[in-house]
């Protein structure tokens, strides 16, 4: 006996697919994203395992005199110590005479090992494995050996995934603080960050310090160091700087959300 | 068309596309490779719903972008090629090479565009640089990939012949 078989025009295929695409295009972001974090739930064991051979493959001996990760990890927390303690002698002077506390007084960290990493020239995220839940909420701060990386971007509580947009993904916005100067810094896709028209010239290699923010940040902490200072082209008086992340993104395979103690 | 093959590649390819390739800032795009062969060497039926199906893929693992532009990107330039392919053979490599590198470049603009559209937020300068350089990686690496595709899809497709 012959099977029936159910023709659909190509016209009805095509219209059917175009209408599901913009249903998924215009339903609210925070409902379609979770397919995103979901996929990489079940697919994260080919994922990171993926991820691990290209660091395996990027991981190049240290040469003589220039630093591992545990070095940069290291220096970036003596540079956040060194900055913690000026800004805690500040405080000290200013405002709070004999009564102070620690930064880190009242702070949770909630630790998350790296799924996945991209970082092309359109984007630059991470997803992450959340080791627990609680507390985590969009906009905190992400740090990645002891320097600030990026941002939560979103949350899927129930698979404890997150996406954390880098702070050199172009959408990226963070006041920055550099050489005692206030700016705000935007990403390049490029694995870089940059402040433009700076009305003051800074050295390369000076350290990039992302600003506190209540209820995200207690203290300024170290975000990237300018790798360039270039005159605007277009108003040579102001300048172009170019910030690289304080260590190697695509090397990290854990990281930290900084939950801060609201009640404090 | 053997869906459950179909399934399979998609599947392998886009884990790989989010895993292993993710950390390379500068990358060929599989999904588009793939996207052009279904549309070259399937009927047009087939076509339609292999390059939405890809366009969803693509969404999956195209965030922080929100899902939905690479489906119907994906769709409509996949569709087009299927029809253009009815009209004009797309069998020797260099045309082949030159498909994927129009298709990557026309998916990749409207793609941006239309998250432009709904997000209202501007995409990074160099978006069009980044589109470039994908679409060019993705048509010298493309046409190779045929083979074991065809392969993989139980499909015969003649090569070197004179089409």
């Amino acid at each position: 006996m012959a099977r029936k078989q159910t023709k659909v025009s190509r016209r009805m295929l095509f219209t059917w697919f175009t209408l599901t695409g913009l249903i998924f295009l215009f339903a609210p972001q925070n409902l379609t994203s979770k397919f995103q974090l979901a996929f990489v739930h079940v697919f994260r064991w080919p994922l990171t395992i993926g991820g691990n051979l290209v660091m395996t493959a990027q991981t190049q001996q240290p040469l003589a005199g220039t630093a591992g990760p545990s070095e940069i990890q290291y220096r970036n927390a003596i540079e956040n110590f060194k900055k913690t303690l000026a800004q805690q002698q500040k405080d000290f002077d200013k405002l709070y005479g004999l009564y102070n506390t620690y930064v880190w007084e009242g702070t949770d960290f909630v630790l998350a090992d790296v799924i996945t990493v991209t970082v092309d020239g359109s984007r630059n995220e991470l997803t992450i494995d959340c080791r627990k839940t609680t507390g985590l909420a969009k906009g905190q701060f992400v740090l990645g050996d002891e320097c600030i990386i990026g941002r939560i971007s979103d949350i899927f509580p129930q698979i404890s995934k997150a996406q954390v947009d880098l702070f050199t993904d172009p959408m990226s916005k963070i006041p920055v603080k550099i050489a005692e100067f206030k700016n705000i810094m935007k990403g390049t896709g490029n694995n870089t960050a940059k402040i433009e028209m700076a009305k003051n010239k800074v050295e390369v290699g000076e350290n990039v310090f992302a600003l506190r923010e209540a209820g995200f940040l207690d203290a300024p902490m170290i975000v990237g160091k300018v790798s360039e200072c270039n005159r605007n082209q277009e108003n040579p008086s102001f300048w172009d700087i170019t910030v690289a992340p304080a260590c190697n993104i695509k090397q990290l395979e854990d990281v930290a959300v900084i939950i801060m103690n609201t009640q404090k | 068309m053997r869906w459950f093959r179909f399934a399979l590649l998609i599947l392998a390819v886009t884990v790989l596309q989010k895993g292993l390739l993710a950390r390379w800032g500068s990358k060929p795009d599989l999904l588009v490779i793939l996207l052009v062969f279904f549309a070259i060497y399937y009927n047009t039926s087939d076509a339609i719903i292999s390059s939405f199906t890809i366009g969803f893929a693509a969404d999956l693992v195209g965030s922080p972008m929100p899902m939905g532009p690479q489906m119907i990107s994906f769709g409509l330039f996949g569709t087009l090629l299927a029809y253009l392919h009815r009209v004009i053979a797309i069998k020797r490599m260099p045309y082949q090479a030159l498909a994927i590198f129009a298709t990557s470049v026309l998916t990749g603009v409207m793609t941006h565009l239309l998250v432009y559209i709904t997000e209202g937020e501007s995409v990074a300068a160099n978006i069009y640089t980044v589109v470039f350089v994908t679409s060019l990686y993705s048509s010298i690496v493309g046409p190779f990939l045929f083979l074991p595709s065809a392969w993989w899809m139980r499909i015969k497709i003649a090569r070197f012949g004179r089409h």
